[in-house]
């Protein structure tokens, strides 16, 4: 019962926040451009006619209704995997952070509740937030295309997980940036470095060969297997979406390994905090 | 006997992150709170008051020794079911309603649903504030943050309840109907724990207090021993000089107003021996009253102590 209400007193404090309405009316105005604006005449498979804002769209050479649809689901999963996960990044940490509130945050330890039920309700409420806008759009998407275009590829769904994926790990950073310094803006900063930082040593190979130091190369070697693999889940993607096989699991994996190093950490630190 | 609240030797000493400095905020506190009291802690700016509660509640984590609440330790969340809390300087939710909010907190605190739905009406209405259920929090006083804070505190109908400063911004017809709330709960055996500044607050509604002083308790007991050891009065109307410093050599302290005079004797056989000379004196005597210590007097000698 405790759980439930600090899970959905996360998303009712989610909902009072604009930025996550934003969101949802930005993801609305996505599929009302696809729904309303953007119309398709598929013939046996092949796009006949495509016209956005009643403007003809031209296409190079003859284009498959498949092709049409995996190159829409593709940018769209893109979008979500870079904007919109930084948006969502930039909108959970003030609801990370907001647990910690002097006089909040003693009413709610006050109560029989455990201090890893507090933080875990609003891992997972923030979650379920992000989710549920991702659900939303993703599936709204799916649908009209599906029933527009004849085309019902599920790669675009799949691709989402793999986007929830990547952001419950940079939220599990988010939270343990949180329970250190109980700032907003802090874990804004830091996570947004950690990214930076993952997308740099995407090119561990390269960056590999400009280092003459044995040493050197070994802290690169080992901060990409600690680190979230950003780039390479992002190339996982493009994988899901074109319907190419994975054959290495390890980006998600040691991503994985990392969030859950980042949660428990901050669950445990929490537990020693004194407020 | 199983106290409300026994405190045994709680040390806090906070350390500053980067210089490693120590504060030590409370300093060895060993406090009993009997089930059913009515209990005042005490103590200016920066004695540990705040810090004592805190460890009570499992907010911070005590250096060394140990708090029990109903012989449960406090660091167990099953102990703090039998507790309810309002803090000094709360942040409730703006984004819910005083019915939101009751509600989430008393699920909090274990009620279920059907006992949430029946309470919360009946709470709001006992504070006052059952037309403002509806209403988000965001748009309430002071005041009625207050009370609204009350409720939610008393909604699981704790055993203990654990106020700071409670009366914080309600203005005076809130703080008696506060004060009656608190009574009724007394009535019905709750214990009641009241960290407040108003002396004269706690002097009108607790048994018991203490009061701390650099993180110790420096002085501990009830509220009518503590305030009794004043003495007796004896007010004399223009006393001639002879006898005014007759008087004065036997009185331990002397007030002068408008011409007349007031000595203070430290015990009832000494004021009643002040009382025969004063007869002989063929004077007549004003009043003879027995003389208390108000709860401030108490306090600031206790707290002006080296």
């Amino acid at each position: 019962m405790a759980t439930f209400a600090l899970i959905l007193d996360t998303i009712r404090e989610a909902m009072a926040r604009k930025v996550f309405w934003a969101f949802f009316f930005a993801s609305s105005a996505i599929l009302l451009f696809f729904m309303f604006i953007m119309h398709v005449d598929v013939v046996n498979g092949i796009v006949a006619s495509m016209t956005i804002f009643q403007a003809q769209a031209h296409t190079r050479g003859e284009l498959s209704a498949e092709k049409l649809v995996q190159g829409a689901q593709g940018g769209l999963s893109v979008f979500l995997y870079t904007i919109g996960m930084g948006l969502a990044i930039f909108a959970s940490a003030g609801l990370i952070s907001a647990v910690f509130e002097p006089g909040r945050v003693e009413l709610v330890l006050s109560k029989p509740v455990g201090r890893t039920q507090v933080l875990l309700g609003r891992y997972v409420g923030n979650l379920l937030i992000v989710a549920a806008n991702l659900a939303y759009l993703t599936l709204g998407v799916w649908i009209i295309f599906g029933v527009k275009v004849g085309v019902w590829r599920p790669h675009l769904l799949l691709a989402s997980v793999l986007t929830l994926f990547m952001f419950s790990v940079m939220l599990a950073f988010i939270l343990f940036i949180s329970v250190l310094w109980e700032s907003a803006a802090v874990s804004i900063i830091a996570t947004f470095a950690l990214i930076v930082i993952c997308l740099v040593l995407g090119a561990k190979d390269g960056i590999e060969k400009l280092l003459s130091n044995e040493f050197s190369r070994d802290v690169v070697d080992a901060l990409y297997y600690i680190l979230p693999k950003v780039p390479d889940a992002g190339k996982m993607m493009t994988h899901v979406i074109t319907g190419q096989p994975i054959e290495n699991w390890m980006p998600v994996w040691s991503s994985a390994l990392f969030g859950i190093v980042a949660l428990g950490s901050g669950l445990w630190i929490f537990q020693k905090r004194n407020f | 006997m199983t106290y409300a609240i026994e405190t045994e030797g709680l040390v806090k000493v906070y350390k500053q992150r980067w210089t490693k400095r120590e504060m030590r905020a409370v300093d060895g506190i060993s406090l009993k709170v009997e089930p059913g009291a009515t209990f005042g802690l005490l103590g200016p700016n920066g004695a540990g008051k705040t810090t004592f509660v805190k460890m009570l509640l499992a907010c911070a984590h005590p250096t060394a020794g140990r708090a029990l609440v109903f012989g449960k330790d406090s660091w167990i969340p099953e102990s703090r079911r039998s507790i309810g809390y309002l803090p000094e300087n709360h942040r409730f939710p703006t984004y819910l309603t005083g019915a939101g909010m009751l509600d989430f907190y008393g699920a909090l605190s274990g009620v279920d649903a059907a006992t949430r739905k029946k309470r919360i009406p009946e709470l709001l209405d006992m504070v006052g504030l059952d037309r403002w259920g509806t209403t988000r929090l965001g748009k309430y006083s002071k005041g009625m943050l207050q009370r609204v804070g009350l409720a939610q505190a008393l909604i699981h109908e704790p055993k203990l309840l654990v106020l700071d400063e409670p009366s914080d911004g309600v203005d005076p017809v809130g703080r008696k109907q506060i004060r009656d709330i608190l009574h009724g709960l007394e009535e019905k055996g709750v214990t009641i724990f009241l960290n407040s500044h108003l002396l004269q607050e706690v002097e009108l509604f607790c048994r018991d207090v203490a009061i701390i002083r650099k993180g110790q308790v420096a002085l501990e007991g009830r509220v009518k021993d503590l305030t009794s050891e004043g003495g007796y009065r004896v007010d004399l109307e223009h006393a001639p000089d002879n006898l005014a410093t007759e008087l004065k050599s036997r009185a331990k302290a002397v007030v002068s107003s408008n011409g007349n005079l007031q000595f203070l004797f430290s015990t009832r056989e000494e004021a009643n021996l002040a009382l025969d000379t004063v007869r002989a004196a063929n004077c007549e005597v004003e009043s003879m009253t027995r003389a208390s210590s108000t709860l401030e007097e108490v306090f600031i000698r206790t707290v002006e102590q080296k």
